[in-house]
């Protein structure tokens, strides 16, 4: 079966010409539909550049290889296309939108999700059902969701927001960058629940994560090692508890 | 007397000979005369004036003749309004007034004080009025209670020059709102408001303009004991566009809240000029004017506090001024200024000048949003802010206004 996430010898880089610094180098790396993998590497490995490159954002040239969602190459589309393609990036820091209340941004991006897709608008009383249900699922209190997006948020409920947005608009495929960062027990674990009720036969995820800690919560199929802008080794779910007790250098230098 | 002030205007332009030719059709009237010159001291405004260095109507106003675009549409609401109407030739208010409002239609000139400040205004004060249009227009308000006073200005062709005075009585209040049209090669209003104490007005100020239009709108205002004004403009532009604004505290307690958004595209010059003097303890000033500019067109904020020694104690005063620069080409001129004498005050500024935040943009896009959508989401939350004091039943016609231009 073909898988639905496929990055074939991806290179990218950062910065203006001169001083392009190559990130990712030769990154290989096919998650199918129904599985969650998890990238771990050390600080400066290329994992948010990863998320970065695969979603569009400027200021990254790809410099080499292909990525492709369901068989269409994504390195050539805009954001805004990756997005009603089925692309959703939870962000490891979620952007402030001082002016903008929650409820209008969400259903602004999900209106033009479906304009894209060539699909009929939701009806105002259809959101605001959905966003309840969500909301309750998250704990997330419903004043939260008329102010500003972020606006004076707290650590937790910022990365809780984010997973109100990815329940919201239903992506295809999800990455997760350092969704744990920030987040104490209860809020991980909040988030983490969030997160496997996603989970569902035809949606992809890309869990990046430092520590082993949120696999606990959310268990990958493949976990896969990514170090100087590539993956360097590929394994089970248990590969994740081997990295914690012997380090990156431990399994790093194994596979040197 | 016509040559005589012909030589008073240093190598008159063509435009401003024909301002001239038009003051000597006016009947004499010695007031008229020293408003006219105080204009005539300078003549049409230009960039060698320190007030006027980044608004050049000299250089802008080859003739007063004009433009083949027509006025654009009132976007604000009539219904509920008393509305009244200037044209180049006419004044139309409504026929029945309720209580507590007064009109009085000057064919006289009012004494102008305060001209050599305001050249444009002086203008208008020397040159309004003629065929159906008063010299001065009066209002007295005595009630706290009437409905929204709305006034139009708009015009086909010729030069249009309007003054209007309101007095405020003690615990009256007003609603106004003011609907600059353009459709006239110079457009000149100048506005008085005399607010006795504990009175109360919300001013809000529409103005749209063609791209070979010269306008200007100086309002000047006192404000008497815990008086209070408010005041939002929204300003797209024109060729150039002056949207001027002085107000004194002259007792104790007196507020102000002064806002603007300005919005100028490819063509387009809007400029909003502020004074406000601190000319009794204890008065409150908040400003906060925010802008957008595309590539080719320009943005002037020029904001002034002046808080003498003496008088000016205790002072609360806060002046902001934000402006977007959204495309390459896109040019704003910011000079805040605060003149402070007086030692126990809190006075504070703060001017930025950017483009939209990349970080933002790539937030939206990333969920779906386009480019231009994102653009024009982030740019109106911008604004917004600006417009949030306006009276409840023309702000959303404001930020609507504001969001059409936006998104096209």
């Amino acid at each position: 079966m073909r898988p639905m996430l496929k990055i074939t010898d991806l290179s990218a880089a950062v910065g203006e010409d001169s001083e392009a610094k190559t990130i990712l180098n030769g990154l290989s790396l096919d998650v199918p539909a129904g599985e969650v993998h998890a990238i771990m590497g050390p600080n400066g490995a290329g994992k948010s550049t990863l998320s970065y490159v695969l979603t569009g954002r400027s200021g990254y040239e790809v410099t080499g290889g292909s990525a492709t969602l369901n068989g269409e190459n994504v390195l050539d589309m805009d954001p805004e296309t990756r997005a009603a393609k089925g692309m959703f990036l939870s962000f490891q820091y979620p952007v402030e939108i001082p002016g903008v209340p929650v409820m209008t941004f969400v259903r602004t991006a999900m209106n033009a999700q479906r304009k894209a897709r060539g699909e009929d608008e939701i009806s105002a009383p259809d959101f605001i059902k959905k966003s309840r249900d969500v909301a309750k699922t998250l704990n997330l209190d419903a004043e939260m969701l008329k102010r500003p997006v972020n606006v004076g948020f707290s650590g937790g409920e910022k990365k809780r927001l984010e997973i109100y947005q990815m329940m919201m608009l239903e992506p295809k495929f999800l990455i997760l960058d350092e969704t744990d960062s920030g987040l104490d027990i209860d809020a991980l674990k909040t988030v983490a629940d969030g997160v496997n009720a996603m989970r569902d036969p035809s949606r992809g995820m890309l869990v990046i994560t430092h520590y082993q800690r949120l696999l606990d919560y959310i268990k990958p199929d493949k976990v896969h090692v990514l170090a100087k802008g590539r993956i360097i080794k590929t394994g089970e779910a248990d590969l994740a508890l081997r990295l914690e007790k012997e380090g990156y250098d431990g399994v790093l230098g194994e596979a040197a | 007397m016509t040559t005589a002030l012909r030589d008073f205007i240093k190598n008159p332009t063509p435009a401003e000979l024909e301002l001239v030719a038009r003051y000597g059709a006016q009947p004499e009237d010695s007031r008229r005369e020293r408003a006219f010159l105080a204009f005539a001291e300078t003549g049409l405004p230009h960039r060698r004036m320190e007030a006027w260095k980044w608004t050049d109507f000299k250089a802008a106003l080859k003739a007063l003749e004009t433009p083949a675009a027509a006025s654009a549409k009132d976007p604000l609401p009539h219904e509920g309004a008393l509305v009244f109407r200037f044209t180049p030739n006419g004044f139309e208010a409504p026929v029945n007034m309720p209580e507590g409002i007064r009109m009085v239609e000057q064919p006289g000139m009012q004494a102008f004080p305060g001209a050599e400040n305001v050249p444009l205004g002086a203008l208008a004060a020397a040159l309004s009025g003629g065929g159906k249009r008063p010299a001065t227009l009066i209002f007295e308000i005595t009630s706290g209670n009437l409905p929204r006073l709305h006034f139009v200005f708009s015009g086909s062709g010729q030069a249009s020059f309007a003054r209007i005075v309101f007095l405020i009585r003690s615990g009256a209040s007003l609603n106004l709102s003011e609907s600059y049209l353009g459709g006239a090669g110079l457009t000149s209003t100048v506005l008085e408001f005399d607010l006795e104490q504990d009175t109360a007005i919300n001013r809000a100020i529409f103005q749209r303009g063609g791209a070979d239009e010269a306008l200007a709108v100086t309002g000047i205002a006192h404000l008497g004991a815990n008086a209070e004004m408010t005041q939002t403009t929204l300003s797209f532009g024109a060729k150039v566009a002056r949207m001027e604004t002085r107000v004194v505290h002259q007792a104790t307690g007196a507020k102000l809240n002064l806002n603007a958004a300005y919005l100028s595209g490819r063509g387009f010059h809007t400029d909003i000029t502020t004074n406000v003097r601190h000319g009794a303890p204890s008065c409150v000033t908040r400003q906060l004017t925010k802008g957008a500019v595309l590539d080719g067109g320009t943005g002037v904020f020029q904001g002034k506090f002046f808080v003498p020694r003496k008088t000016g104690q205790h002072t609360d005063a806060d002046m902001q001024h934000q402006a977007l620069l959204l495309e390459d080409g896109a040019q704003v001129f910011a000079k805040p200024e605060l003149e402070i004498y007086a030692d126990d005050v809190e006075c504070a500024h703060g001017n930025t000048c950017g483009a939209l935040d990349d970080a933002q943009m790539f937030y939206l896009r990333q969920r779906g949003i386009p480019e231009n959508q994102a653009r024009a989401m982030l740019t109106e939350a911008f604004i917004a802010e600006a417009l949030g004091k306006a009276d409840d039943s023309v702000r959303e016609v404001l930020l609507a206004e504001a969001q059409n231009w936006l998104s096209s």
